[in-house]
């Protein structure tokens, strides 16, 4: 499959400084995203180190297999997700280690959501309330669920779920990287098609722009980076409370079939060998 | 405030500002822009704030309404376009401010705690059975969860029955499909069910599943019992404790 991917992440229009930090490992197919929170800059240093620690750990598992896993992944996942789970869990001791040895970070934490990609199939890994998304027969899916305590009370039944986005304690989180040693990771696998469009985004952007103008711009913007480009200004023009962070993947369509080679562009892949997978 | 100006022969007719409310336009007196005029159906269209964006849409008129000279169905308005019905025409105004729907205004509202912050298991627990004993559905408080699954009533699948445990369920012949199609000619992806905070939720895949008998438009919420039908399947949704 081909995959395209473009990311940028933005200070808002009324922080600051910027606690989200992401990176996109294109060799790997492989997208990271978190939202650190803690004062001075720690929320920044707590982000960097998960991204930091997510990719190192995913490259080292990559090159050596045998690379230690931490956590404990379920059986049934393949190696990829088992890896990027682990990952995970390291980010979250490496972030409480680091909070341990300089008592001035104390409190540091961070949300991650982290996408691997290995053909068709999509793992994710996610703590917090950044989330995922798969924009897929025209409407989004989301991926994740949010870590937070407002959404626990929309799963309950407490709130509805307009109730829970005009409250006051949105930001109230239940589980973030470096608040405790042991911590639950949503991991699962996702079959990927073609055209699908994975998004991961902060609450920056979620919280100021609808659902259905993020699908839209997806739908009309066919470069990656424009695309993230765009969701960021519209988070702005919603006001830009919170810094914005977008990444945007676009799963090309498959190659191979039986009158591919009419399509446009086959030809010229297949010049070089180098069209798909 | 934006506002349309009904318009004949270039002269003014009628102003109505646009609200939260749709403005009703056509030929019936207890249309907020009435047009007399016989070419006019009794409800011919209405105009609306939909997600900050004003829309026009017709409602079945016989002779259509039409935005800057092409027939709509729907159509997004922008500040200066013309709506003409019939000889009359509809000077769009959107210059003025929109009002702010529901929709948009909870995005805009920011969150009185800036900082985030993160509870610990216990402060959470406590909250939670606070939030619960306050809330008027306990549905929390007996602890009780409810399973969704899929039990198959008809139609070539791999198993009789699922649980949905994923946030995204897949129904097609993918080999990753958590509902398996078999048979010639089955989309790797018909159609797929995707688990919010607030529900469970139906969307299209490749095909446009049916539920209860009718087709789906976009994603719908699923309630405890919907029949689902795709491809030759026909699924029961159903909540199990």
């Amino acid at each position: 499959m081909q995959i395209v991917s473009g990311g940028v992440t933005d200070v808002g229009r009324v922080r600051s400084n910027n606690e989200d930090c992401f990176r996109i490992v294109e060799p790997l197919h492989l997208f990271v995203l978190a939202d650190g929170m803690g004062g001075e800059a720690h929320g920044e240093i707590a982000s960097a180190m998960a991204v930091e620690t997510v990719v190192k750990h995913c490259y080292e598992g990559n090159n050596n297999p045998a690379t230690t896993l931490y956590g404990a992944p379920k059986p049934a996942w393949s190696d990829k997700t088992k890896r990027l789970c682990s990952a995970v869990h390291l980010a979250n001791s490496k972030i409480l280690q680091s909070a341990q040895e300089h008592p001035e970070q104390k409190g540091m934490g961070a949300t991650l959501t982290a996408a691997w990609i290995d053909g068709n199939c999509l793992s994710i890994s996610h703590v917090g309330d950044s989330r995922a998304y798969l924009l897929r027969g025209g409407s989004l899916q989301q991926l994740t669920c949010d870590h937070s305590l407002v959404a626990e009370q929309v799963r309950h039944g407490i709130l509805s779920a307009v109730e829970a986005e005009r409250s006051e304690m949105q930001s109230v989180l239940l589980r973030a990287l470096g608040s405790e040693p042991q911590i639950e990771i949503d991991t699962e696998e996702h079959a990927l098609f073609a055209r699908d469009i994975l998004l991961l985004c902060s609450d920056g952007l979620t919280r100021m722009v609808i659902e259905p103008e993020i699908a839209g711009t997806l739908q009309v913007e066919p470069d990656a980076n424009r695309a993230a480009n765009k969701l960021v200004e519209l988070a702005n023009d919603a006001g830009g409370a919170d810094n914005i962070t977008v990444i945007v993947v676009r799963i090309g369509a498959v190659s191979k079939g039986w009158f591919s080679w009419l399509r446009p562009g086959a030809r010229r892949n297949a010049g070089n060998g180098s069209g798909g997978k | 405030m934006a506002k349309l100006s009904l318009m004949f022969q270039n002269k003014l007719v009628k102003e109505v500002p646009i609200g939260n409310r749709p403005v009703g336009i056509g030929r019936s007196p207890d249309n907020d822009l009435p047009v007399d005029n016989l070419a006019v159906s009794n409800h011919h269209a209405r105009v609306y704030f939909e997600a900050g964006r004003l829309i026009v849409e017709d409602l079945d008129s016989l002779n259509g309404t039409f935005v800057n000279d092409l027939r709509v169905e729907r159509a997004t308005l922008h500040d200066g376009d013309s709506i003409w019905i019939g000889k009359h025409h509809i000077k769009v105004d959107a210059s003025g401010d929109a009002p702010i729907p529901v929709e948009t205004r909870r995005k805009t509202s920011a969150p009185s705690i800036n900082e985030t912050m993160v509870l610990d298991t216990k402060e959470r627990r406590n909250m939670l059975q606070q939030a619960a004993a306050m809330g008027e559905r306990s549905q929390f408080a007996g602890g009780r969860l409810r399973m969704p699954t899929i039990t198959v009533l008809g139609g070539n699948s791999d198993q009789k029955e699922y649980l949905i445990t994923n946030k995204l369920t897949v129904i097609g012949k993918s080999k990753m499909a958590t509902i398996k199609l078999r048979g010639w000619f089955k989309p790797e992806l018909a159609a797929q069910i995707n688990q919010r905070d607030d529900g469970y939720y139906l969307g299209p895949g490749t095909k446009t599943p049916h539920v209860n008998g009718k087709p789906i438009q976009g994603s719908v919420r699923l309630n405890d019992g919907d029949i689902i039908e795709v491809c030759g399947l026909r699924l029961n949704f159903m909540f199990r404790e």
